[in-house]
């Protein structure tokens, strides 16, 4: 089913052209889509409009047939979705497990344990783990706060490519057996062959491609 | 996880910040606190003085419009017509209820030559009656009670001091009563010139204090140690009723300050004063040298609360600026998980105020060690050093300090949060990077 749309939407940063000009999509619960693109196309930015981290100059986003700027922007973030970014967005004087718990109010070990992390290292200093450890721990935060839909900017971006390969797994597996809607954006073509969608997004417009 | 949790893992995990954010608001916090601690010091000190130095009341003669000129052999003299404090007065005086002492004091009121001991000698022994040179004496009610005594210049050594009972009776300086071998209890002889008389004297008693302050005497009674005290009763006697008829002032003591102005009613009211020529006043001389170094310490304490107060939100606001800053990306995170903002500023401020509960005890050891030493160095710029606090540091003070604190809490952390939080969320992501 279609959890969330975007209808129309045009952005523009203060007064320049447009980086959005008319972007319409659906996102269904189960399914992983992936936004391709060229650097500086407005990926990021089209990611940041669905969280909610700001509104689109024009149009609107439907959460569950809901406008977004109409139940408001903060709980949406809170509820609604949760992020997951390059350079992981770890808080570093909190520990793995204490970073999962930022969300939810679920005990962290067992989701930590589940990505692969072993106890000892769900208490160890964030950035005392490796690259791909930590997106585990910021992909199990995204877990914990139970959200709908998990939106990844280039969340292997950092990553070699075994590791990748591991996070992609995970990911396929959050919205194949968790039915999560996944949103990552990528330059990643292995990425870009896992996903159910593919959205291309050239010159301010998006094209689709289901598989 | 709520704030409260987030914000003791800060001040757990964050040893070093945690550090120094705890020596700085313990050093204002212990600033503030013996800011207090002072003024309440000399507030008490106040009350105590007030109390110690009790109240005094002055009858003085109302001269304006009560003199007329006569003349006599050196010309025209002014003189006054009006009305004396006769014995009569006193009495009623000494009778109202609050009063506890009185005292008339007229310097160089008796001259007496000195019949069979010796003064000290001065520069010219101009001999000009057939007992040799005369000195002054102080005519007084109650010698305790006299300047000299009240200031602390003379100290009675031996004896006892003379009372409105006496009567032919001294009291000499110890340089005196050494230089002619007497001693309390002795009698001495005085020729006075102006009632063509000789008077008996009794010593009561022997003072300290004259030493040193003769310089170069040209005549006797520029010696101070040969200037004693005798009483009025010898006065009226020795004069006569037609000389000497009264006192020029009194000075009437109570007991509390607090009820001055009640006795000042009485008094005012007593029949005996009523349509004379005398003028009744409160007076406060006494208690002003004391109290007013102390109000002056009062306030430039005051002020130094006042200044402290907004030097240390600046230099808190400042140092809690650059942290807050150097948080971008924690921020950015928080906001992105869904924290509000003001549940985020709420973290920073239980950050702090954590700190700041530990801060503020810890300030209650340090401010014992230094109020004391703190409230001499002010004591010393306001006063000449002769006045002492009492100063303490109780539990009590600490309310206040951390409401102070607190108050400052807040006003720092959001002053800081400000720049930062009035950032939209995308904004702190993109420069979190
Ligand atoms: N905060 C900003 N202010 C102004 N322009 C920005 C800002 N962030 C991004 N841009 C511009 O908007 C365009 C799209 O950026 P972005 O969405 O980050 O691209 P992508 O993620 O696809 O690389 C770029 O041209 C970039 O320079
Ligand atoms: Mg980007």
């Amino acid at each position: 089913m279609c959890i969330m749309e975007v209808c129309n939407i045009k952005y523009s940063y203060d007064g320049r052209k447009p980086v959005l000009k008319k972007v319409s999509a659906k996102f269904e619960l189960g399914k992983i889509y992936t936004i391709l693109g060229p650097s500086g196309c407005g990926k990021t930015t089209l990611l940041s409009l669905l969280g909610a981290l700001d509104s689109p100059t024009d149009g609107q986003i439907l959460f569950r047939g809901e406008d977004i700027e109409k139940t408001g922007l903060a709980a949406h973030r809170k509820n609604n979705v949760a992020f997951i970014f390059q350079s992981y967005n770890l808080i570093d004087y909190m520990t793995p497990a204490e970073n999962v718990a930022l969300t939810s109010k679920l005990p962290p070990l067992p989701i930590l344990e589940r990505l692969g992390l072993t106890k000892e290292e769900a208490r160890r200093n964030v950035l005392k783990l490796s690259g791909g450890q930590q997106q585990r721990v910021a992909i199990a935060r995204a877990l914990a706060s139970d959200a709908d839909v998990i939106l990844a900017d280039e969340p292997t971006g950092n990553l070699d490519e075994d590791t990748a390969a591991e996070i992609t797994d995970i990911l396929k597996e959050c919205a194949h057996q968790m039915n999560k809607c996944v949103v990552i954006v990528t330059h990643s073509n292995d990425l870009a062959k896992q996903a159910d969608v593919v959205l291309r997004l050239k010159k301010g417009e998006l094209q689709t491609k289901v598989r | 996880m709520n704030f409260i949790k987030r914000a003791g893992l800060y001040c757990f995990r964050q040893r070093f910040k945690t550090l120094i954010l705890f020596l700085v608001l313990t050093i204002i916090s212990t600033f503030i606190l013996t800011g207090i601690a002072i003024r309440d010091a000399s507030v008490g000190a106040t009350a105590d003085v007030q109390t110690a130095i009790g109240g005094k009341l002055l009858l003085e003669l109302d001269t304006e419009g009560h003199m007329s000129s006569g003349q006599n052999s050196w010309g025209t003299v002014q003189s006054y017509n009006g009305d004396l404090i006769t014995n009569e007065i006193v009495d009623a005086i000494s009778k109202v209820d609050g009063v506890v002492d009185y005292n008339s004091e007229d310097k160089a009121s008796f001259y007496g030559a000195a019949i069979d001991f010796k003064y000290l000698p001065a520069s010219f022994n101009l001999s000009y009656t057939s007992y040799g040179e005369a000195s002054s004496y102080t005519a007084t009610l109650s010698s305790e009670k006299c300047t000299e005594f009240q200031n602390g210049k003379y100290q009675l050594v031996s004896g006892r001091h003379m009372t409105p009972k006496d009567k032919n009776v001294v009291l000499i300086s110890k340089e005196l009563a050494d230089y002619n071998n007497l001693s309390v209890g002795d009698k001495i002889n005085m020729y006075c010139m102006d009632s063509d008389s000789k008077v008996k004297f009794e010593i009561v008693g022997i003072y300290d204090g004259t030493e040193g302050t003769s310089g170069n005497a040209l005549t006797v009674d520029e010696i101070p140690a040969n200037c004693g005290y005798v009483d009025y009763a010898m006065m009226f006697e020795t004069f006569g009723k037609d000389y000497l008829n009264g006192y020029q002032q009194l000075t009437i003591y109570v007991e509390d300050p607090v009820s001055i102005q009640n006795v000042y009613d009485k008094v005012k009211a007593l029949p005996e004063l009523k349509g004379k020529t005398l003028k009744l006043s409160i007076d406060t001389d006494d208690y002003d040298v004391v109290a007013t170094p102390l109000d002056s310490l009062q306030s430039l304490v005051n002020t130094l609360i006042i200044i402290i107060s907004f030097v240390s939100t600046a230099i808190l606001t400042l140092l809690l600026t650059i942290w807050i800053r150097g948080r971008k990306k924690e921020i950015g995170i928080l906001l992105s998980t869904g924290k509000s903002k003001r549940n985020i500023i709420a973290q920073f401020f239980t950050e702090t105020v954590m700190v700041a509960m530990v801060a503020f005890a810890s300030s209650a050891l340090l401010g014992k060690l230094i109020a004391g030493k703190a409230s001499d160095f002010l004591l010393s710029r306001v006063t000449s050093g002769t006045a002492n606090l009492n100063i303490q540091i109780s539990a009590g003070y600490l309310l206040p300090v951390y409401m102070i604190g607190i108050v400052l809490i807040a006003v720092s952390v959001a002053v800081a949060s400000w720049t930062v939080i009035r950032l939209k969320p995308r904004d702190i992501l993109s420069k979190m990077s």
